[in-house]
């Protein structure tokens, strides 16, 4: 009897299991999902490139993929993944916001840039000027954004990847001037941030605050950004203006190991990711107005992506040093803030 | 935000003249139209940065509320939890302090008594919209038992799994909660359920609600029992599991038909092959609606070196539990009926006795609010609140049930021999229950229950006499 019993009980035991683990992987099965977290400006591009990755998914593996789309400031946006939205990767606005998420929440290891091409970089863009149709306030290059009068339109560099590029390029230029220095640059930086009249949380937001409420004179713009707005509004409303100097600005890609790792995720996550330096990758990232890495397809867009002299984040001696001496609590941002 | 910034735009409008006559006024002689337009941009592009900034506040704010915890403290919840209410933990209480007293030869005097019948603090939640559990102890009567600790996962309405300790799914005043029972004390067929027991249960709802199910696999307990009250407590002590399940039907549950709405009607049943022994018997007592013992199997009697002639159970155990209710507006009906079938032996002069018996148990229990209120299986609400000096009675209610317990006179039979002692065990229980249950606020209830039961023997001489019962409890359920 006793024999038995004990038998009925495994038996049990075992259908238990096999009950909560067969409907979980049930479940599981159903749908392939990804959540993609990234920053502002990107919702057309991964819009496009969703529906392209999972064409391919589909045709490569015969699963359905669905990528879910989560958008905001980067730097907001990677507080969220570090306080447990579980994104499976993100595609950031700069190295350091994915650095955060790797020394502050231990989510993916330290030297992530190296687990793909172009130090996980997979196109690129530059900081441009947005101004009123006509340039009514003649605004040429960075030294017009500090005369009196005019509303310089940028997010803030806390919660914004994209404010804090626009923000080091205007630092570049200042100490590229004649008597140049950090304390000059400084000052600029200063008197720049006194002509902004809004501080958006992300550069979507201040493409609002420029393009559709009229506030402000010109922004500082991702340059997909501002080709966005001129397609969006028509080249009849607002212009470009490419100042004499900008910076490289690399948005980065990563997969975050513990989501994925928790979700059983990782293979189409690194596949998702990968597929941005294909040539079908690097084309949606073109005609979305960002500067592919592939040559072959950038020079198909020349006429949307003109050179410029680009100053790079080595020159701030890389994120780390950047993103402490600028940004962090008490960095210069801090104090010019509150001068 | 549309209505807003037109708002914004007719201030702008209805400002600029007047802003243009003041500049037109203050001017000096010979400034020109356009530094007057230059003027009005600048007003404008001020008030367009107001409203911007007021829009980004306003957003920063909704992003704020959207992942900030949610916090509930009303009148009868308290929990914290997320904004989606996918994660939350709930902190809950019942506390009942009741006082007992008798009438009659029945009961003697010393069984009046202040008692606390439940303490239990209980906490319990759901993690990610599918993981819930539950944890309640108990610390009345002077001892600390865990009343409930599961943990469950609900796949979906119709696929729940539940593992740990809670009822079983068979009696349906059982089931009801000890804070929506309309008695201070549950009826005479509650004798025969199992009350708490380990185990792990698949139950859901189908037809939304219409149709719901439970099957399980349980440690096993004995009638009325819980197995926190076994001679080592909520441990397997006798090498058989109970089989559990129950389905009950509300077929008019979704339907227009209010009349018929409050209609379930269903079925619980447990089996089990138990082995008893003499030492360990697997048998219960049964209780009186005034909660003192009127029905017992016979103990060990034997000294020396004979035998144990305690009776015991030996073999199976059906229970089968047909139960129905009817809620309609103010009005409540709950009815069920209870049998028990169990094969027994008892060893006495060396010879082994061995019979199946069959004990039964039924109530029909009406409810009516006085005050309006909805009656209903689960939870209570007030129409009003009582509060000294404010106007308000809370909810009123009447009570009223008739329940029996019938052993099976089988169990009498033969003497000495007998399975149970006619002189000091009941064979059958009448009662006649009346209440009053009074709500002041929405955890609050008062109660005061009158009973008289009538019993057939269980004395000496004739019957036992009739217990007369009055129990009243305050009680605090959140």
């Amino acid at each position: 009897m006793e024999q038995t019993n004990w038998k009925r009980r495994l038996l049990i035991a075992m259908s238990t299991a096999v009950f909560i683990g067969g409907t979980a992987t049930v479940a599981q099965a159903a749908e392939v999902k990804l959540l993609n977290v990234s920053y502002d400006p990107t919702r057309e591009l991964y819009a496009d490139f969703n529906k392209s990755f999972a064409e391919y998914w589909k045709k490569k593996t015969g699963d359905t993929v669905t990528i879910n789309q989560s958008h905001g400031g980067s730097g907001r946006q990677a507080r969220s993944v570090i306080d447990g939205l579980a994104a499976d990767v993100v595609t950031l606005a700069l190295a350091a916001d994915v650095d955060a998420i790797a020394n502050n929440g231990k989510l993916l290891p330290v030297n992530w840039e190296e687990r793909l091409p172009d130090h996980s970089a997979p196109y690129t863009s530059t900081i441009v000027f947005l101004v009123r149709k006509g340039n009514p306030k003649n605004i040429k290059d960075w030294g017009d954004l500090v005369r009196p009068g005019i509303g310089v339109i940028t997010p803030n560099p806390k919660t914004s990847g994209g404010a804090r590029w626009n923000y080091l390029a205007g630092w570049a230029w200042a100490k590229k001037q004649p008597g140049g220095s950090d304390a000059t640059a400084k000052e600029y930086i200063r008197k720049l941030y006194k002509n902004v009249p809004v501080l958006d949380t992300g550069a979507r937001g201040s493409t609002t605050t420029f393009v559709h409420r009229g506030i402000g004179d010109v922004a500082l713009s991702w340059e997909n950004e501002a080709w966005l707005a001129i397609k969006e509004l028509g080249p009849d409303k607002v212009e470009i203006v490419i100042p004499s100097i900008s910076i490289l600005a690399e948005p980065s890609v990563a997969v975050v190991d513990k989501v994925v790792l928790r979700r059983g995720t990782r293979a189409i996550a690194e596949e998702y990711l990968k597929y941005l330096y294909t040539p079908e990758g690097q084309e949606i990232a073109a005609r979305n107005y960002y500067r592919p890495r592939n040559a072959a397809v950038a020079a198909k867009h020349t006429e949307l992506f003109p050179k410029l002299d680009l100053v790079t984040i080595k020159d701030f001696g890389g994120w780390t040093k950047a993103q402490k001496e600028h940004f962090g609590d008490g960095g210069i941002f801090d104090q010019i803030q509150t001068q | 935000m549309k209505i807003r910034r037109a708002a914004a735009g007719a201030t702008i409008a209805a400002l600029l003249p007047f802003t243009g006559v003041a500049l037109a006024q203050n001017a000096p002689a010979g400034d020109s139209n356009a530094e007057i337009r230059r003027e009005i941009e600048e007003q404008k592009q001020r008030l367009l940065i107001l409203e911007r900034k007021l829009e980004n506040q306003q957003e920063a704010a909704t992003a704020a509320a959207a992942t900030a915890p949610r916090i509930t403290a009303s009148a009868s919840r308290f929990q914290i939890g997320s904004t989606d209410n996918s994660n939350f933990i709930r902190l809950r209480g019942t506390l009942h302090a009741d006082v007992r007293t008798y009438g009659g030869d029945s009961v003697p005097e010393i069984a009046d008594t202040f008692i606390l019948r439940r303490v239990r603090p209980t906490i319990e939640g759901t993690f990610g919209g599918i993981y819930d559990f539950k944890f309640m102890p108990d610390f009345a009567s002077g001892r600390t038992a865990v009343i409930d600790a599961y943990p469950a996962a609900r796949f979906n309405p119709g696929a729940i799994v539940t593992v740990g300790k809670f009822k079983p799914p068979v009696g349906l005043e059982r089931l009801q909660s000890s804070a929506d029972i309309r008695f201070i004390e549950r009826g005479l067929p509650t004798n025969l359920v199992p009350n708490r027991d380990l185990g792990v249960q698949l139950s859901g709802d189908f037809s939304g609600g219409a149709v719901s199910y439970a099957v399980g696999y349980f440690n096993g307990v004995t009638d009325g029992q819980s197995s926190d009250n076994l001679a080592t407590p909520d441990v397997e002590v006798d090498t058989a599991g109970d089989y559990a399940a129950r389905l009950f039907f509300q077929p008019f549950a979704n339907s227009s038909n209010f009349n018929l709405r409050g209609l379930g009607v269903g079925v619980g049943t447990t089996w089990v092959d138990v082995d008893g022994t003499a030492a360990n018997t697997a048998l219960s007592a049964y209780r009186s609606p005034g909660q003192q013992s009127v029905f017992a199997y016979r103990a060990n009697t034997a000294t020396g070196v004979t035998p144990n002639n305690a009776t015991f159970a030996d073999g199976t155990r059906l229970r089968l539990a047909p139960q129905f209710y009817y809620y309609r507006g103010s009005f409540g009906l709950l009815g069920e009926y209870t049998q028990v079938e169990q094969d027994v032996s008892r060893l006495v002069g060396g010879v082994t006795r061995s019979d199946t018996l069959t004990n039964s148990a039924w109530q029909a229990q009406f409810s009516w609010f006085l005050t309006g209120e909805e009656e209903a299986f689960r939870g209570y609400t007030p129409g009003s609140t009582f509060q000294p000096g404010k106007s308000g009675s809370g909810g009123w209610e009447l009570v009223a049930r008739y329940h029996e317990l019938d052993i099976d006179d089988d169990a009498f039979l033969g003497g000495a021999t007998s399975f149970a002692n006619p002189l000091t065990a009941v064979s059958k229980a009448t009662a006649y229950g009346v209440g009053v249950n009074w709500y002041p606020w929405n955890t609050v209830k008062l109660s005061l229950n009158y009973e008289l039961t009538e019993f057939e023997g269980g004395a000496t001489t004739g019957d036992r006499a009739d217990e007369q019962a009055l129990l009243s409890r305050f009680a605090i359920n959140f």
